[in-house]
């Protein structure tokens, strides 16, 4: 009896220890106290009608977090899908308008925004630079031209009918919208990929050490590619997702979210330098923006808490992953 | 030499007068090198003396000037490195073909990863991966204590086991090391060395290079040394002292003794 006791204790002290030394753990400690701070601070946290707000709110970040996280890990950067995520809408808000059916608006736009990932991967791989500085200039670059091109348009409304669009972003059960389950399947999908793939594999040898990776005949700059181009088809997607809530689109949407989505990517223990990160830390700093941007407005302080908030919790996360990973590598 | 000569057909690699200069400088002159089968050979030379340059033109990496070069009867050329790892010519320099955060057992596979179908879906089989990992690292006498931990974990004589693990594991026949235990303490340099004494006896040839004797002393079969981009001497190890080989590495000749080749090369 006494040996099985110890025995069990032996087992739950490896456990703890395995646990204590990802990386996440950071992210789940801030997860915890983000999710307590609101529960007990603001008046009808726990309620399924804010569960229902934060899932709203973090299926179209997630989605643009999952294609930031792929691509970080990978050891490269998209600053530029908040642009892409409004030239997407856009397009489809403009093709909608002018009676194409849904069904190719839809495509069409999320083929540009594939396209546009394809296009800064390209420029990355065949000229080196840094993907920070090329995916600044796309991002300059593309909101430039949607600012020029709608110029004195406040904004693109849509409010026909749309099979594609309610399939999209929809309410669903009580306040629960589509959007969410798309977003729970792309979660899936992603983290399906990156830990029982070859590809996946691939991404984590291409961002953790990429001469080495090349040496065994990872073929990295068409990891590279196809991250860029996925990170751009997601950030199409979730504008597609705005704008089947929202049903209108203006030049400026989605600016800004390129930071939040790699704070939360960040915050969820990706590493900026890539070779390390999960979906579900990623998911995890998703969940805790939402919580903080739902929590705000329940606990009625000014929404423009809710920056400084996200900015404090990012450093508080990235210090405490940074010394689990200084105590894990003994 | 004349050991070279006669045992033609027993030789695994055969490079011949291999010649080789980088603009104005001449970095090898016709230099004959040999490896037989199951055999450790040190190649030995202080820096610039020709040694990773030799290895170069053996792997692809650079075409020689001028020469031949055999590989188990064949006339060759490898273009890349990756085709001279497909014919079983396998190099682990001293940076490593490792990703430091990724775990063993996905290292080890990186690139070749085994599949497994699960109805159209294409996934890893890793079940599979950690099995013969375990195992391919054990034939080498090399304790891991799990396949799950990131490489940045292992010291750097682990890190170079599994390595040499790796190579024997997917069907090299030349194993080529480059400076392998130059930055590891004495008592990890020493299980370097018996991982590559296991290795020879399950069937590899290995090359050896380093610029420290005392290194690849205790195994090494065959003694080649460079100097100045010319090979100065080619010995059996029962044939020649230690204190011999130590003259060729930093003049050129044997202490004390009339050189068998002549004066240091100069172009």
């Amino acid at each position: 009896m006494q040996a099985v006791i110890r025995r069990l204790g032996k087992c739950l002290k490896i456990f703890v220890q395995r646990i204590s030394r990802q990386p996440e753990m950071g992210v789940l400690i801030a997860f915890f106290f983000v999710l307590s701070g609101f529960g007990l601070g603001a008046e009808g946290f726990f309620t399924l009608r804010t569960m229902a707000g934060v899932l709203t709110v973090i299926a179209e970040l997630g989605i643009l977090t999952i294609g930031i996280t792929l691509l970080m890990i990978s050891g490269e950067f998209d600053l530029s899908v908040g642009s892409v995520l409004a030239i997407s809408s856009i397009i489809c808000a403009f093709l909608l308008r002018i009676g194409v059916i849904d069904f190719l608006a839809f495509f069409a736009a999320l083929i540009f925004a594939a396209i546009l990932g394809w296009l800064n991967g390209v420029i990355v791989v065949l000229t080196g630079i840094p993907s920070f500085i090329a995916t600044l200039g796309t991002m300059m670059f593309w909101r430039g031209i949607l600012l020029a091109i709608t110029g004195g348009l406040p904004t693109i409304p849509f409010f026909g009918e749309s099979k594609i669009l309610s399939l999209l972003n929809s309410p669903m059960v009580k306040d629960f919208r589509t959007s969410a389950v798309w977003m729970m399947v792309i979660v899936f999908v992603a983290h399906l990929v990156l830990r029982q793939t070859a590809y996946g594999n691939w991404v984590y040898a291409t961002g953790g050490n990429k001469e080495a990776a090349r040496s065994m005949g990872v073929p990295i700059a068409r990891v590279k590619i196809i991250n860029f181009t996925l990170s751009g088809l997601l950030a199409g997607l979730a504008g597609l997702m705005q704008l089947a809530r929202f049903r209108t689109v203006d030049a400026l949407r989605g600016q800004g979210m390129e930071l939040e989505a790699i704070a939360a990517a960040v915050t969820g223990g990706v590493l900026l330098s890539g070779g390390y990160g999960s979906i579900f830390g990623a998911l995890l700093g998703v969940l805790i923006v939402g919580i903080v941007r739902t929590g705000l407005v329940l606990a009625k302080a000014p929404p423009y808490w809710y920056q400084a908030f996200v900015g404090l919790i990012l450093i508080v996360a990235v210090v405490i992953n940074i010394q689990i990973k200084k105590k894990g590598q003994i | 030499m004349t050991e070279v000569a006669s045992a033609k057909s027993l030789l695994l690699l055969e490079m011949k007068r291999i010649t080789k200069s980088f603009g104005p400088v001449l970095a090898l002159k016709e230099v004959d090198f040999a490896v037989g089968y199951q055999e450790i050979v040190g190649l030995l030379g202080d820096n610039g003396a020709g040694k990773s340059t030799l290895i170069k033109i053996l792997c692809g990496v650079y075409p020689p000037d001028q020469g031949e070069i055999y590989f188990e009867g064949q006339r060759i050329i490898f273009k890349s490195p990756r085709e001279a790892r497909n014919s079983g010519i396998e190099t682990v320099y001293q940076d490593l073909a490792l990703i430091p955060l990724m775990s063993l057992a996905r290292n080890f596979w990186l690139g070749r990863e085994p599949k497994r179908q699960l109805g159209f879906l294409n996934l890893l089989n890793l079940k599979y991966m950690k099995q013969t990992v375990q195992e391919a690292v054990a034939t080498l006498g090399v304790n891991i204590r799990s396949v799950d931990e990131p490489v940045a974990s292992l010291s750097g004589g682990e890190r170079q086991s599994i390595a040499i693990a790796r190579a024997l594991f997917f069907g090299a026949k030349l194993l080529i090391l480059d400076e392998p235990t130059s930055s590891l303490s004495i008592k990890e340099a020493a299980k370097v060395l018996d991982c590559v004494q296991q290795a020879k006896e399950k069937g590899l040839s290995i090359i050896f290079i380093t610029h420290n004797l005392h290194h690849i002393w205790p195994i090494a079969d065959r003694l080649v040394i460079l100097f100045n981009g010319r090979k100065v001497g080619d010995y059996p190890k029962s044939e020649v002292s230690p204190e011999d080989i130590e003259g060729l590495i930093i003049s050129g000749r044997k202490l004390g003794k009339e050189a068998w080749d002549d004066r240091p090369l100069l172009n």
